[in-house]
């Protein structure tokens, strides 16, 4: 066996490995938005392990395809994704909290909105 | 328009990425896409806040170990939270509490809140007025002081070395 | 025997139906909202898959405008619901 085809049988083994780690993360992300109990919570999972997957099927897709047209979109689109999930969110957890949305009854704390109140006053 | 020459070069880059073909030609013509672009937009590249992202200095190393950190940080933030939605019964406590920052340019408070976003179990809600305060929400609030520590000593240390 | 194509676009329908639950439940706007955007990111997933199951570069064209709309289109809710404008 030449060492060009061993070397493309581990790539495909570590793509296929990437993708199915992928896979799990997006859909545990998507369980976390079921399960957890408040909007912020449900944040934590969409925003990291939601992208954080959807990065990794990506980067499978490129380490398959190489750095053809499809391999390059990929990664663009993953890279894109990592650099705006934070944004969304940030932006998603400030509008809820001035929108008047509360923190679930487990929250033991929320020092944001003692400060909001004392700019109002 | 020599100063929008950069900004046009990054431009060509993304063009590259979008078309899926790293040659000269796509290059040149997503430059030439970018100076059409900027022009209409011109109004909002400040030239006193500008950002020198590629200063010549010996800062190549800090921002290397700073991209790192957060790669090690992110594959540590998923393992946390996919085993808080694994497990069986849900048991956590929330919370908001203040994290004082260091940080006093625009780039490196931008760094920190998005790298703070992407770290365990904790999500950026907004910064106080003075730019001195970031207001974070933890999955696991139960004790803010520790949160705080950790924030300062493991992250904030390599956002200062690199963007700062 | 099941395709790996087949076995990622069945789990990304499985994990669609929590966000459909989400959005229909939801109690309160910003759950709709996030809900959306996950929405959004599960089927930039499947969209990659298929193409490149297919191989054809067109349905990533389509993934990275829909993660581009995806983008706007929360801040902009958000922006909505903050301050009762949009621009």
């Amino acid at each position: 066996m030449s060492e060009v085809s061993i070397f493309s049988m581990i790539m495909n083994l570590l793509s296929d490995i990437v993708l199915l780690i992928g896979l799990t993360f997006v859909f545990l992300g998507m369980l976390g938005l079921i399960r957890l109990p408040d909007v912020y919570n449900r944040l934590h999972t969409t925003a990291k392990i939601g992208t954080v997957g959807a990065f990794g099927v990506m980067l499978s897709i490129l380490m398959r395809a190489g750095f053809t047209p499809i391999g390059v979109k990929a990664i663009a689109v993953g890279l894109f994704l990592l650099l705006t999930a934070p944004i969304a969110a940030h932006m998603i957890t400030r509008a809820a909290h001035r929108h008047g949305v509360g923190l679930c009854k487990e929250s033991v704390i929320d020092e944001y909105g003692k400060a909001c109140e004392r700019c109002k006053k | 328009m020599k100063r929008y020459i950069p900004l046009a070069a990054i431009f060509g880059v993304i063009w590259c990425f979008v078309h899926g073909t790293f040659s000269l030609n796509s290059f040149i013509f997503g430059l030439l896409l970018g100076l059409l672009t900027i022009r209409p937009f011109r109004f909002l590249y400040r030239p006193e806040t500008n950002f020198r992202l590629f200063s010549p200095s010996n800062r190549i190393i800090s921002i290397i170990r700073y991209f790192m950190v957060l790669i090690k940080e992110i594959i540590k933030a998923n393992i946390v939270v996919a085993k808080i939605v694994t497990r069986p019964k849900i048991n956590i406590n929330p919370g908001i509490i203040a994290v004082p920052i260091r940080c006093k340019t625009d780039l490196g408070i931008t760094g920190i809140a998005n790298t703070i976003t992407l770290t365990p179990g904790t999500i950026t809600v907004d910064i106080s007025d003075d730019h001195s305060v970031l207001y974070v929400h933890c999955i696991d609030a139960s004790d803010p002081a520790a949160v705080c520590a950790s924030i300062r000593d493991d992250l904030e240390k390599y956002v200062l070395e690199a963007f700062e | 025997m099941i395709s790996l194509l087949d076995f990622s676009l069945i789990f990304m329908v499985l994990a669609f139906i929590p966000c459909i639950y989400r959005v229909i439940m939801g109690p309160t706007i910003p759950d709709r909202v996030v809900a959306l955007d996950a929405m959004t990111t599960v089927i930039i997933v499947m969209l990659g898959a298929y193409s490149y199951d297919k191989g054809s570069a067109f349905f990533m064209d389509v993934a990275l405008v829909l993660a581009v709309i995806s983008f706007v289109g929360t801040v902009t809710i958000s922006k909505y619901l903050d301050e009762g404008v949009v621009l």
